[in-house]
């Protein structure tokens, strides 16, 4: 009941003229960067950060939240139009999306795709409307040691866990750590790894990180290894309608996908990369056309999709609740709180439940109005694609730039990030995950706020950290979730020399 | 077996960052006051995981290669285009000095002419007449509607009788 009053509370924010108008502009320029091929969520939120310096912190972050879910809408259509998928989470959509693009059924594709997307994410976003409270609940009893043991854990499992190395995770994740440490230490007011440089005393701001290795990174290695390649786009002909039977095939792929996505979405699982795929995974299995998946499936569009959009929700609950990133784009997000001087986490529900609920709220507001900008007004993003590459990228690097010369009208800036464009370039050419570099950058500096505040409050006993139960159980299953896999490796190993 | 020069040479890297913040780090004061630790103890323990991560990739970079690295798909890519990569590299550069100076407008023609250039265009002119309505209409955008500081530079006289 308070949950309901709290959240009709936020519509009546999110509801006022001027701030749905910042949510629409959010929706409507998230679809349109979103739909530029290789231009991913992440991309679209940094780049777009350094705009929100003039604004009021609920308008801002309500147009962050439409820029967000705007992207992710965008970005299924070049998808499935072009076969560029513009980050991770968009492959499983490819492989049936771009399918059906070919075989002339490019407009049922982009129709479950939207439809799925809005169908998840509103699922979602009730999920994250009743599941909150509860996080914040739990959380209030939190202390240092339980905040930086949780941290440790969302670090292990984003950079060593997940994705395909362990060594190129931590390496990515040590990179970004050494980034958050340059510039002022919070506590004692010493410069860190700043040189007498004053660009590097701020210390590194998230925009240049993101920017660089997504925009930069992106653009250096799109021209040197594929600008020779020719380029087809599938085209949008035919109607738009899903027949009865696409729409029979599509519902439960969509809940099916939404119930995976979520909860992906809500632990430190590095985004939507691994639900999709295993919605993709559930729905070859579970189909009755076992002989259309590989040739354009279309449970294989509407299921990964509806699990892209349902855990990109799911990963508001741990930002908003605890503070805790467990993507890329929701590292920038926290970077956008952090510009107000906001700090995501349980206290935030009660100093600020007019933004954090005017936020949620506008999430469903977000989605009809994605829902009606992506159906009948497909056409016009269709356009957006056929910008060519040549110009395409030089307007991303104009905005690229633009958004990292803005921290201080310094050119300094402008080095920094070339230095990290070179940086992205090597770790998309060398298979190396970026987004843990991002998480470190932006949740290094809370990580060590939380374990010296621990310290000073234990005076310097480090015991606090397993003594405490809370805290001891993060950081057992972090050891858990290390070694686990490398005893296993090394028993099958064992096995198959014997 | 198979070794890749660019592999060992990225791993010597992470492992030179690790002993460049180890030497960092040694500057910096260890006075912790309540919590016992100072401003260099989270540096030390970064440094030293750049260090370990850095030796491990070394060793899997000699030992047959680092692990399970994702080929790219057959046709996905072409050999190392040198001249694309430094087109984009000259822009960024010409970019950065010219923009305190020529102005936000100028250097965001040049950028976007040269970065064009590298991805295969070869209208120069006009990619630089498209690149400087591209960086006015920004430059107008953000000045005016935003109030973002941007320098105007050499167009100050023209921009500034604008009324911009």
């Amino acid at each position: 009941m308070e949950t309901l009053n709290a959240l009709l509370h936020g519509f009546a924010v999110a509801l006022t003229p001027m701030n749905l108008m910042w949510g629409f502009i959010g929706v409507t320029v998230g679809t349109a960067v979103g739909v530029l091929p290789g231009v991913g969520p992440a991309l679209t939120v940094a780049m777009l950060l350094p705009l929100t310096a003039k604004l009021d912190p609920t308008g801002a972050l309500i147009m962050f939240a439409g820029i967000y879910y705007g992207a992710m809408f965008g970005g299924s259509t070049t998808t499935i139009l072009l076969n560029t998928p513009g980050e991770s989470a968009s492959i499983a959509t490819a492989l049936e999306g771009n399918k059906m693009a070919k075989r002339g059924r490019a407009g049922p594709a982009l129709a479950t795709s939207a439809i799925g997307s809005f169908v998840a994410g509103s699922i979602a976003t009730v999920l994250l409307t009743l599941l909150a409270p509860l996080v914040v609940e739990i959380a209030l009893k939190f202390g240092p040691a339980e905040y930086f043991a949780l941290m440790v854990f969302a670090f292990t499992t984003v950079a060593a866990v997940l994705g395909s190395s362990t060594a190129r995770g931590l390496a990515s994740l040590f990179l970004g750590l050494l980034f958050g440490l340059v510039g002022i230490d919070g506590q004692t007011g010493a410069p860190r790894f700043a040189f007498g440089v004053p660009e590097l005393l701020d210390g590194i701001d998230v925009v240049v990180l993101a920017v660089g290795l997504f925009a930069v990174g992106e653009a250096l290695y799109m021209a040197a290894y594929t600008s020779r390649l020719p380029e087809t786009m599938e085209k949008l002909s035919g109607s738009l309608m899903m027949s009865k039977e696409d729409w029979k095939r599509s519902w439960p792929a969509w809940l099916r996908a939404t119930a995976i996505g979520f909860p992906f979405g809500t632990i430190p699982a590095g985004g939507a990369e691994i639900p999709t795929f295993l919605s993709y995974a559930v729905e070859k299995k579970l189909t009755r056309y076992p002989e259309e998946f590989g040739n354009g499936a279309i449970e294989g569009v509407a299921g990964p999709e509806a699990a892209n959009n349902a855990s990109a929700t799911g990963v508001l609950v741990p930002l908003l609740t605890l503070g805790i990133p467990t993507s890329a784009t929701a590292a920038i997000l926290l970077g956008a709180f952090q510009n107000y001087g906001i700090q995501p986490g349980p206290l935030l529900f009660q100093s600020q439940a007019d933004l954090v609920w005017g936020l949620i709220a506008s999430l469903y507001v977000g989605n009809v109005l994605l829902l009606i900008l992506n159906l009948p007004l497909v056409g016009i993003w269709v356009k957006v694609l056929q910008i060519p590459r040549p110009m395409l990228y030089a307007g991303i690097l104009v905005f690229a730039t633009l958004g990292a010369y803005s921290l201080h009208q310094s050119w300094v800036d402008l080095l920094t990030l070339y230095v990290f464009g070179l940086l992205g370039f090597a770790m998309r050419r060398f298979d190396i995950p970026v987004a843990p570099s991002v998480i470190g950058l932006i949740l290094g500096p809370i990580a060590e706020t939380q374990f010296r505040r621990a310290l000073s409050i234990s005076q310097g006993d480090a015991t606090v950290f397993v003594t405490q139960p809370i805290s001891a159980s993060f950081l057992a299953v972090t050891a858990l979730l290390l070694i686990v896999p490398w005893v296993l490796r090394r028993r099958r190993r064992a096995a198959a020399g014997n | 077996m198979r070794r890749s020069a660019a592999e060992i040479a990225l791993s010597a890297g992470v492992l030179g960052l690790g002993a460049f913040a180890t030497l960092v780090t040694a500057q910096l004061s260890g006075e912790g006051g309540y919590a016992g630790i100072g401003p260099n103890f989270i540096p030390a323990v970064v440094a030293a995981g750049l260090l370990v991560v850095g030796a491990w990739l070394l060793w899997e970079a000699l030992a047959g290669g680092w692990r399970n690295r994702g080929a790219p798909e057959a046709g996905a890519e072409h050999a190392f285009n040198a001249p694309a990569f430094w087109w984009i590299s000259a822009g960024l550069f010409a970019h950065m000095a010219l923009i305190g100076w020529a102005g936000f407008v100028l250097a965001g023609a040049v950028l976007f002419a040269c970065v064009a250039r590298g991805f295969g265009s070869t209208r120069v002119l006009r990619d630089a007449a498209l690149g400087l309505a591209l960086s006015l209409a920004v430059f107008v955008f953000f000045v005016k509607l935003l109030n973002v500081n941007l320098p105007a530079g050499w167009l100050q006289p023209l921009l500034g009788s604008a009324g911009i």
